[in-house]
């Protein structure tokens, strides 16, 4: 019996401040997360790379006061799927409305913009947006993969 | 992020070790176009202790690879976990990118 099938859902709930630095705390959460839900090494860097690309693209430019404000990212894990909502009270920003870059063939011409979200897309299985009064929410969906699902993985 | 240098006969490698990321790209870039104006024409990062890059840490890599290729150098990535090449694989830079599997196979090459 993998201990998957006996998992309840869990939630987890935290908010990072609009400042580079909370990168470090996004890591650090999301690896206890993985840590307590067993989660692949792939499959915590896949979730973790597309919330730092959205928390860094969400600080870069949704806000134009000046002010601290607060992202807040909520994730749910049932048996099979983590859902991830991050909110922020910034400027209205559908990422998705962004144009998909054209994958390079050349080093010439290849461009760095709009690559975030053309990870973000790649690396998870669903994503939505909606604006709610003054809050964007990004809602995301990964299929969880946990080191029982992925025998070949030595945890480390 | 951790940055050991090591020059040999010509190569400067890079060895990099933690996470690049928004937060130590900068350090990184520095590094290495510090290195690239001081006449280094090849180039080798290996990425066996990386654990984790973001578009950041791609953005890098592309602006050293399109400076060297101006210069008449080279780069060659290496020692990649599977997890970091296959986001090298999404962005589709692994079309000009020469990534290899050890840095002996990066020494090899250059």
């Amino acid at each position: 019996m993998t201990r998957d099938m006996d998992r309840q859902p869990s939630t987890y709930a935290f908010s990072l401040r609009n400042d580079i630095s909370e990168l470090q705390t996004l890591g650090r959460r999301l690896e206890s997360i993985g840590e307590e839900l067993s989660l692949s090494k792939r499959c915590l860097f896949e979730l973790n790379l597309a919330l730092d690309e959205l928390f860094t693209n969400i600080i870069s430019y949704g806000f134009e006061d000046g002010n601290e404000h607060r992202i807040e990212v909520t994730i749910r894990a049932d048996e099979r799927v983590l859902t991830v909502t991050i909110e922020d009270d910034g400027v209205a920003f559908n990422p998705l409305e962004r144009q998909t870059p054209c994958l390079p063939h050349s080093i010439d011409d290849c461009r760095v913009g709009g690559l975030g979200i053309h990870l973000i897309r790649n690396l998870m299985d669903e994503v939505c947006y909606r604006r709610d009064g003054q809050q964007n929410i990004l809602t995301l969906k990964k299929n969880i993969e946990t080191i029982s699902s992925n025998p070949t993985e030595i945890s480390t | 992020m951790d940055i050991t240098e090591e020059k040999q006969a010509g190569v400067h490698a890079f060895k990099l070790k933690g996470r690049l990321d928004s937060n130590t790209s900068l350090a990184f870039e520095q590094r290495l176009f510090e290195s690239i104006t001081d006449g280094t024409k090849n180039v080798i990062i290996d990425f066996k202790e990386l654990d984790y890059i973001s578009s950041a840490g791609l953005r890098v890599i592309l602006k050293a690879t399109k400076a060297l290729k101006r210069e008449n150098g080279k780069i060659l990535l290496c020692a990649m976990q599977d997890y970091v090449k296959e986001v090298f694989e999404i962005a589709g830079f692994d079309a000009f990118l020469s990534i290899v599997p050890t840095l002996d196979d990066a020494r090899r090459a250059l």
